[in-house]
């Protein structure tokens, strides 16, 4: 059995979002509530001034703090090691919102941060929060998963496009949007990466492009000191670095 | 307040019907059915026609004030369990005049919570299958949902026992102990809920278990001096007036002192840190909750009560005990904040998280807090929350 792991190389990131629209596409998103954003920081002035961003999924941690406390257990981690939510069993008591360190759970359920409510214009039917016209994990809508359009009252969250990898064949080491083989099966965010800065993979075969990256270039983690042990892993390079903090506090020097 | 245990209890009905409301009981009932009528009817609308969007909580803010409110509740009724405790485990017979009226109290403050928790959560009836069939034992808020439903149970046959007659058989005796270790362990619990979460630096304390049972146990003195000091002092026993007048406002204060010192401790931890996180302590520092909390709840009502003249006069309990209340309210608004104030991976340019509760949101107090009173009118009207055993005379 694989376990899914995505790796984000940020010398090749442009900060471009077009993971982020990708996403907000394949998995009916509402405005604002990105499950993958691009977080940018901004550190000294002219002429040292430096604008760096942080390409952002879900970290299908290993050790999910989310899981841990959800007292329905609606959310879980799958044997091949991507975190879901259980749209069938959560309470929408936000505890995993709470928990996650990473701050990429959605309730969706409040006050729309653009106008107009999107939900206004496609009103909702049925147990859906709205009805876009596009809907394409819609004929795969899978409320076990928490894959499709989201539901009133419940989380949601980044499913390393699960409708799409759990297609995968047993033994594939690689998922990626270049090899036709594997294009349907590999994650939306990751098939739309116009400078190939990410890379989809088994993290448990040696072989795979995954764990070869995360050898050969120095692969880090956000956050490591959480203890969640993170599945996605950044490559910083010389040219770039991952945030040292979620601070509010911007760097003084 | 009349001591009826002369007649055999089991011969009297359950309910006094019969009997009329007194005056009390009845302006009670009647201001409680019109808060809760009126705040219960704001949030039923806005939930039916907005649903949780109705609440200004968000992604970064995903807590609210709905659960500082149920905070308030959940741990005040610990709080007056452990009161209830005091003469039916560590048999202090001073406190049995009040006993039951202290059980009742603590039940109706869990209702009024529980109530406000069904609003707030996305899916209260499913909740009622799910958490039981998931037996998450690596979850604090699975421990505390059982801790406090074992609590409602054995609070509620504890009362029946005590409304029955049955004050000092070993059944009740028994029963008393477990429930005072539930009323430990469910606020215990409750405040692992937010301890153990060590994303939340602002929370992350070993300490808050011991600070939500702590401030609970005030709050519960605070709720009981409350409704002791409407009582007029001829409806009292020399017993009762030096428990009222003497004992329970000097338990307030010690417990009050015991808050500050906490609260202190706390404060000074969040202003000296570093760590990434504790920033919203001194951004608490200027927000009014936080100086609601202090002075008007914390400071002022321990001068209130700090000299035995002034912890006689039932106006000044009566004062004391409200502004505790008030403070203790605004602390568990402030403590929900603090911890969510500083917005997890945003980036530089989100800033702060900011929020205060909606309209609806605040509609919920009225509704807690009149079914919290009506209840207590009903019970003081029909359940003889007076009862005592012959003993404590």
């Amino acid at each position: 059995m694989a376990r899914w792991g995505m790796v984000i190389d940020l010398e090749k990131c442009t900060g471009c979002q077009a993971c982020s629209v990708a996403c907000q596409m394949e998995n009916n998103r509402l405005p604002g509530e990105n499950w993958q954003d691009v977080l940018f920081y901004n550190e000294g002035e002219y002429p040292s001034g430096k604008l760096t961003w942080l390409p952002r999924p879900c970290m299908h941690c290993e050790n999910p703090s989310c899981a841990a406390v959800c007292p329905t257990k609606a959310t879980y981690k799958t044997a091949d090691g991507v975190v879901l939510v259980d749209w069938d069993k959560c309470i929408g008591c936000k505890y995993c919102m709470i928990a996650c360190p990473y701050g990429v759970r959605f309730y969706a359920e409040e006050k729309q941060k653009t106008k107009p409510d999107v939900r206004d214009v496609w009103p909702a039917s049925g147990d859906k929060m709205w009805n876009p016209p596009w809907r394409m994990p819609e004929q795969t809508r899978n409320r076990n998963w928490g894959i499709g359009i989201q539901p009133k009252n419940v989380v949601s969250k980044c499913t390393f496009c699960y409708h799409r990898i759990s297609k995968a064949p047993k033994g594939t080491a690689d998922l990626s949007g270049d090899d036709p083989k594997t294009r349907e099966m590999t994650p939306a965010c990751v098939v739309t990466c116009a400078p190939t800065a990410r890379y989809f993979g088994d993290l448990d075969n040696p072989n795979s492009q995954v764990r070869k990256l995360i050898a050969q270039k120095r692969g880090t983690r956000l956050l490591d000191q959480a203890g969640n042990r993170p599945q996605v892993y950044y490559l910083a390079g010389e040219q770039s670095s991952v945030p040292e903090t979620r601070s509010t506090r911007k760097p003084t020097s | 307040m009349t001591v009826t245990n002369a007649i055999d209890p089991a011969a009297r009905p359950l309910l006094d019907l019969d009997r009329k409301p007194d005056g009390l009981s009845a302006m009670l009932m009647l201001i409680g059915a019109a808060a809760g009528g009126l705040g219960l009817a704001v949030v039923f609308l806005k939930l039916l026609t907005e649903g949780h969007a109705a609440f200004n909580t968000s992604s970064d803010m995903a807590w609210g004030a709905p659960i500082a409110f149920y905070l308030f509740f959940l741990l005040a009724s610990s709080g007056l369990s452990i009161v209830a405790s005091l003469d039916t485990v560590f048999g202090l017979d001073t406190f049995f005049p009040i006993a039951k009226r202290v059980v009742w109290l603590s039940i109706i403050t869990l209702v009024a919570g529980f109530s406000v928790l069904a609003l707030e959560i996305g899916h209260p009836f499913r909740m009622l299958w799910a958490l039981p069939l998931a037996v998450q034992v690596h979850s604090p808020m699975w421990w505390m949902g059982v801790f406090y439903s074992l609590d409602l149970v054995l609070l509620v046959t504890k009362f029946w026992m005590m409304h029955t007659g049955s004050w000092h058989t070993q059944a009740a005796h028994r029963l008393s102990i477990v429930s005072f270790v539930v009323s430990i362990l469910a606020p215990g619990t409750l405040g692992l809920v937010f301890g153990m979460m060590a994303m939340r630096p602002a929370w992350y304390s070993p300490i808050m278990p011991m600070y939500f049972i702590l401030t609970g146990f005030a709050s519960g003195v605070a709720f009981l001096m409350f409704f002791t000091s409407l009582m007029r002092d001829h409806d009292k026993t020399t017993a009762e007036k030096r428990l009222f007048d003497s004992i329970l406002p000097r338990l307030f204060f010690v417990s009050l002192l015991a808050v500050i010192g906490m609260r202190f401790g706390q404060i000074i931890t969040g202003l000296w840190s570093n760590f990434e996180g504790m920033e919203a302590h001194w951004n608490a520092l200027g927000s009014g909750l936080f100086q609601v909390e202090i002075w008007l709840g914390l400071v002022l009502p321990t001068l209130l009560v700090s000299t035995n003249g002034l912890r006689a006069s039932a106006v000044m309990q009566w004062l004391a005990a409200t502004l505790f209340m008030v403070g203790i309210f605004s602390a568990r608004l402030e403590l929900l904040i603090v911890g969510q104030k500083v917005p997890l991976f945003r980036g530089y340019w989100a800033g702060f998280v900011e929020y205060w509760p909606s309209l609806t949101e605040w509609m919920m107090v009225p509704a807690g807090m009149g079914i919290f009173v009506f209840l207590y009118g009903a019970g003081n009207w029909l359940l003889r929350l007076s009862d005592a055993p012959a003993k404590a005379h």
